[in-house]
């Protein structure tokens, strides 16, 4: 063996040490979160029902400043994992991807909910309907001051009624009779769940188009914002992702048939009426295929989903476009349009900017649809899209910019995978004025 | 994974169904391959969009930066002006003007859970100094109620003309 052949041996074996120490400190990050959080009385954690108390005794009241640093320690070991599995599959075996993402994804299933008040605003949505006989598409929270989910929504959707498709909706019916903790934990359950089936659709598809299955997993399953904020508050993004990797999986992997066409379409549908933003898959997907299997999918899915919709929650229930425009007109202070906004002096987002972030939105679509037709990957188009929607909106939360992750990685356009870890990157640098100036 | 520019010409699907389409409508499994212009062009517009996204970001950042450290002075003077060592103070940034650094802090009175006793809301502005800012004016308000014109009571000060009512 030459010297240069030896050097290089000797270095080699120095990576999958280093990937291990990295996965470590991945998993010491998490693991810091969960059990400081599980303590409660942060502004990290919601007001829940006790749900981690065996976890308590170990961990300190989690500040925001260890918050931060556990999660750019993570966001660094993430960072280096990847750019280390790139280069070389020494770096991380199949098993030991496995073995982290299970490790990551269960500590934060044992937790407490992190970060976010929405799954409590599922469980009140569910026993409005269930125990209280109200329509949830008509009445928010308030309207069930009684009820024992009551206390745990966040103040400002006390009054909002829900935004969430009629699927979901009825799909978290039956945990209402749970009570607030059983429903609680089959909410975390159904994430933890959509996730290890996006997980196992995003390596079917990886390996379809002959790309690093490891190195998708991996860069899905152990992302911080993934593993913290979308599985860490049991949100129902991960089950939309979910169906959205499913219509993926339809059309990529296998024998492609117009059957599967049809149910990638209706899949896409059921996405949708989780949560909306998925159907932007729907024209590309129609505009690269170019048969009419996907759209008659689809439309059988939405006249079986209209009258079901109908009949369970009255037009409300199936006016998806109404709740889309009224969150649109929300204003988060983590959106990019707000940081602009105060890039050029302006005190905030105007109802003007609004419309032109609209405008631009509509422009980028029509652009990527020009290209799919053309023969551009649509998933990749997709994800573009997903991403587009989440740096022009106006009300950005982290689980938003998860959604185009799962499609830049099996996408055949890698600016995509860089251009989503971009945006993700900034989204955590935003967070971090808490550790540089602490206000108690 | 390969650049659509570095895929193969276009080519027809034929599959069963779209082969009935003419040519051009036909579905495409990868772009034509191009001079590799419009992929220039496209990466450097999102270059240039993530550089804009970038510089938003971090300016974003200072600002909340120094915005915390305003707030961190505004809690720092309550506690002074009144005496209290208390930290479960709410901030009202905007009732005076967003976009403005002009403040209304509120805390209790006495030892109480948030808000369960009379608040004493303080009307701060000005540089900070010394870890600490002007006091102008301020107002109380009743127990349990969220600050509005019409609780509010005693008011001293510089406070903004009709702030209590009359």
């Amino acid at each position: 063996m030459s010297e240069r052949g030896r050097a290089r041996s000797r270095s080699e074996r120095w990576v999958p040490a280093l990937g291990g120490l990295l996965a470590l400190l991945m998993v010491a990050a998490v693991a810091e979160i969960v059990l400081d959080g599980a303590l409660g009385h942060s502004a990290l954690i919601p007001k829940s029902p006790e749900i981690a108390g065996w976890l308590q005794g170990i961990g300190e009241r989690l500040g925001y400043r260890v918050f931060l640093i556990a999660l750019l320690v993570m966001t660094g070991a993430y960072a280096g994992l990847l750019v280390l599995a790139g280069h070389t599959q020494a770096a991380i075996s199949k098993r030991g991807a496995v073995i982290l993402i299970a490790a990551l994804q269960l500590i934060v299933f044992a937790g407490p909910i992190l970060i976010s008040t929405d799954v409590f605003s599922y469980i009140a949505y569910a026993r409005m309907g269930v125990e209280h006989g109200l329509n949830p598409y008509l009445h928010g929270p308030v309207a069930i001051q009684g009820d024992p989910v009551f206390q745990y929504v966040g103040h400002d959707w006390l009054h909002v009624a829900t935004a969430y498709g009629p699927l979901y909706t009825l799909l978290s019916y039956p945990l209402a009779p749970l009570g607030v903790v059983g429903a609680l934990w089959a909410m975390k359950l159904e994430a933890l769940l959509a996730s290890g089936g996006t997980l196992a659709l995003v390596w079917r598809c990886a390996r379809a188009r002959e790309l690093d299955p490891v190195l998708a997993i991996l860069i899905v399953g152990a992302n911080p914002l993934y593993v913290i904020y979308g599985l860490g508050g049991a949100h129902n993004d991960l089950i939309m992702m979910f169906a959205m990797m499913v219509a993926v999986s339809l059309t990529l992997v296998g024998k492609v048939t117009p059957r599967r066409e049809a149910a990638a379409g209706a899949v896409i549908v059921a996405g949708a009426l989780v949560k909306a933003t998925v159907a932007v898959l729907l024209p590309f997907m129609v505009l690269s295929r170019r048969r009419g299997a996907a759209i008659v999918g689809a439309l059988a899915a939405m006249l079986v989903a209209a009258i079901i919709g109908y009949g369970a929650f009255g037009l409300q229930g199936i006016n998806v476009v109404a709740a889309l425009n009224r969150d649109a007109a929300f204003v988060s202070s983590d959106s990019f349009a707000t940081e602009i906004a105060h890039l050029l002096g302006k005190p905030g987002v105007f109802p003007v900017d609004h419309d032109l972030l609209k405008a631009a939105l509509v422009l980028i679509g029509l652009y990527l649809a020009w290209r799919t037709w053309r023969g551009y990957d649509w998933v990749a188009a997709s994800g573009w899209l997903l991403l587009a929607i989440s740096v022009t909106s106006t009300w950005l939360l982290a689980w938003y910019i998860l959604w185009p992750l799962p499609l830049a990685v099996v996408s055949r356009d890698r600016r995509l995978l860089a251009a989503t870890l971009l945006v993700q990157a900034l989204f955590i640098v935003h967070q971090l004025a808490p550790l540089f100036a602490p206000v108690q | 994974m390969s650049p659509p520019q570095a895929s193969p010409p276009p080519t027809s699907a034929g599959r069963e169904p779209s082969s009935r389409l003419p040519d051009w409508l036909q579905p495409r499994d990868r772009e034509s391959a191009g001079s590799g212009r419009r992929r220039l062009v496209e990466t450097t517009l999102l270059v240039l969009v993530g550089l804009v996204l970038t510089v938003a970001t971090v300016y974003d950042l200072s600002r909340e930066v120094k915005v915390n450290h305003r707030l961190i002075a505004d809690e720092h003077t309550w506690r002074l002006y009144t005496g209290h060592d208390y930290h479960d103070l709410s901030i009202d940034q905007e009732l005076l003007g967003a976009g403005t650094d002009h403040e209304v802090v509120c805390g209790n009175t006495r030892p109480a859970a948030p808000k369960a006793t009379t608040q004493l809301c303080l009307v701060i502005w000005g540089p900070v100094i010394d870890g600490r800012r002007t006091v102008h004016g301020g107002w109380y308000l009743a127990p349990h109620v969220e600050d509005v014109r019409a609780d509010r009571y005693g008011c001293f000060g510089e406070a903004p003309a009709g702030a209590c009512p009359s």
